[in-house]
């Protein structure tokens, strides 16, 4: 048990307290989401690691946990996209470039890079899942030389939920990444894939022993796709999962993000399929 | 470790002593049989022979509402709420209530130090007494006799009418220089109170127990009674969770944000933007919080977080008593190694 006494007093301030930061480029990329771009202060560096999330605040209305969704080899800036779905996201949709946003974090742990270095990668984001799965991406593309295949499933709804598009042409077109997306309902002009994103699993071809995957997406989707990557035989130690919870706090003290025994925003967001796995709440 | 001789009578001379050096927040009687931890201003209003406080000592360092922070919205400028050290003597507590303190202190002190907590808490001093357990107290069953002193600066140990007033370190011989009515003791009386409330375990075995119960029936049982009220969180010494909350000036101008606690039973704790629930039923949360006394922490720290003081069965609405259901999860554990073994667990 941690005492008083083990700690230096006075006791270091600001824990609850935001950084003023200017959203430097917005965009409506869908209907419920939009893409941020913005500055701390004096251009400093957030410093994360891909997975990691920031507490977002708007002064009179609250403070909810975001992904960050840019990487942090992309210095000076970094980014975000918000789903309108509660009162802070609707406020959110309605800044642009110019207005301002509070910021704590990054907190958590992310991606464990080191562990993917060298690796194939296997990335399946599923929805807004895509967000935080992104900083990785970045990650590995700007670092190409440092891992081996980029494989990435993306699945959304439909093809208005899409994200990121003229980057999805982007990795399209490059030679060094596998890109396959699809969509459970398609429409007149859709000529991929139709159908969920386990869909695009059993046709891979996987080096199992040297292949760490990365999932994120709804909480239905992870049942399934787990089950599909077993299937594979990919081992369990081998996923990355990213967990959604209510992270009020982000430093492990407000409690409601509690996954049986472990604190989402100090464990996770990002786990190890197996240290989540005997945790009956988790998935 | 020194011990002297307190007549009852010199109580209300101790306390005004001790008002001279602090603040002295103390038992004063509320309803006709609630309590609460007030300030002293007259020592007679004082009650030490009472069964347990409505609420423990975590009002006074994690207030049921606080401001974090102020800010302006038309300048975006914000600022924290300036919180100052505060020497404050907490008088007349209880072992359990004092062993609740030290659990809060890890739960704050653990990854992010919460300096708010840690401010209002540090000069904190802390004079114990005995107290004769009533139908609810269990504490001796989490491993916390009446008598146990840590924490405390001083002890008052209740002997027939008298005290035996236990220093149990500097702050506590500092708080009585000057005061000249103690008189030394050579022989020290001890005993031990006996608890008539008990959990049927020792609470060594009873992580080993809940390694096995996560799915009995006994949560089902408990859940069809509950009403959700979150009182036993409210209530609980080693409860702490809360929510946060923006507040804005009628002019809109201006604004802040405030913390308040909040309860892993009520219906909307774990439940995200967009509305999933990740315990949207009442035996998922119930079960929630009974693992967190006796399971998740307790795991890693190896001490129960639940301190015995029995509030949450006192106080619940609907009469659910956490000893009944910690026995019935152990009969439930018994019952299954039983029908595994054939050996009684």
């Amino acid at each position: 048990m941690k005492h008083l006494h083990d700690i230096t007093l006075p006791a270091e301030r600001g824990l609850y307290l935001p950084t003023m930061c200017k959203i430097v480029e917005a965009k409506e990329l869908t209907k419920l989401e939009k893409w941020y771009r913005v500055e701390l202060p004096g251009g400093q560096d957030l410093g994360h690691t891909p997975g990691q999330f920031v507490e977002v605040s708007v002064l009179g209305v609250g403070e909810a946990p975001i992904s960050v969704s840019s990487s942090p080899t992309r210095q000076g800036s970094f980014e975000l996209c918000i789903r309108k779905v509660g009162m802070l996201t609707s406020v959110l949709r309605t800044l642009d470039t110019g207005d301002t946003i509070g910021i704590r974090g990054p907190f958590g742990h992310g991606f464990n890079v080191n562990e993917f270095r060298g690796k194939d990668v296997l990335i399946v984001g599923g929805g807004i899942g895509i967000v935080p799965l992104r900083s990785l991406i970045h990650y590995i593309l700007d670092r190409r030389a440092e891992f081996g295949r980029l494989i990435i499933l993306y699945g959304t709804k439909s093809p208005a939920e899409l994200l990121y598009r003229e980057e999805l042409a982007e990795w399209t077109a490059r030679d060094d990444v596998e890109f396959h997306v699809t969509v459970d309902h398609g429409n007149a002009d859709w000529t991929g894939n139709v159908g969920v994103i386990t869909t695009l699993i059993p046709a891979l071809q996987l080096d199992l022993p040297n292949t760490i995957a990365a999932v994120t997406g709804p909480p239905v989707m992870y049942k399934f796709v787990l089950m599909a990557l077993k299937s594979k035989r990919l081992p369990d130690e081998q996923v990355f999962v990213s967990l959604e919870r209510r992270m009020k706090c982000g430093v492990g003290k407000c409690g409601h993000c509690q996954i049986n025994g472990k604190y989402c925003c100090q464990d996770g967001p990002v786990f190890r399929y197996t240290d989540i796995k005997p945790l009956e709440e988790a998935l | 470790m020194e011990c002297y001789h307190l007549a009852q009578k010199a109580v209300p001379d101790l306390l005004e002593h001790l008002k001279k050096i602090a603040p002295v927040y103390a038992p004063h009687q509320k309803g006709e049989k609630s309590y609460s931890f007030e300030r002293v201003t007259h020592a007679s209003e004082v009650v030490l022979d009472y069964n347990r406080t409505m609420l423990s000592l975590k009002k006074f360092f994690l207030p049921p509402t606080e401001r974090l922070l102020q800010y302006s919205i038309q300048k975006q400028n914000v600022v924290e709420e300036e919180i100052k050290p505060e020497k404050r003597i907490f008088f007349g507590v209880h072992s359990y209530d004092m062993q609740a303190v030290l659990r809060l202190d890890h739960n704050m002190i653990e990854g992010h130090p919460e300096p708010n907590y840690i401010l209002r808490r540090q000069d904190a001093i802390f004079i114990g007494i005995s107290f004769e357990p009533d139908d609810y107290h269990f504490s001796r069953s989490v491993g916390i006799r009446v008598e146990e002193m840590e924490g405390f600066d001083l002890f008052l140990n209740k002997v027939d009418t008298n005290y035996y007033l236990f220093i149990l370190n500097k702050e506590g011989s500092d708080l009585l220089k000057g005061f000249q009515k103690l008189k030394a003791v050579k022989d020290i009386v001890r005993f031990e109170r006996n608890f008539k409330n008990k959990l049927k375990y020792h609470y060594n075995r009873i992580p080993e127990v809940f390694q096995h119960v996560y799915h009995s029936e006994v949560w089902q049982k408990v859940a069809e009674r509950c009403v959700g009220c979150g009182t036993c969180n409210l209530m609980c010494p080693t409860c702490y969770c809360f929510d946060v909350m923006d507040d804005v000036a009628l002019d809109v101008k201006s604004g802040e944000r405030r913390r308040q606690w909040d309860g892993c039973m009520l219906t909307p704790f774990a439940e995200v933007a967009g509305g999933e629930n990740f315990r949207d039923k009442y035996e998922q949360r119930t079960r929630h919080r009974v693992y967190r006394k006796f399971k998740y922490i307790t795991d890693q720290e190896g001490v129960p977080w639940c301190v015995g003081c029995g509030r949450c069965t006192a106080f619940c609405p609907a009469g659910i008593s956490l000893t009944d259901i910690v026995n019935n999860l152990i009969q439930d554990y018994e019952n299954q190694q039983y029908a595994k073994t054939g050996v009684v667990a």
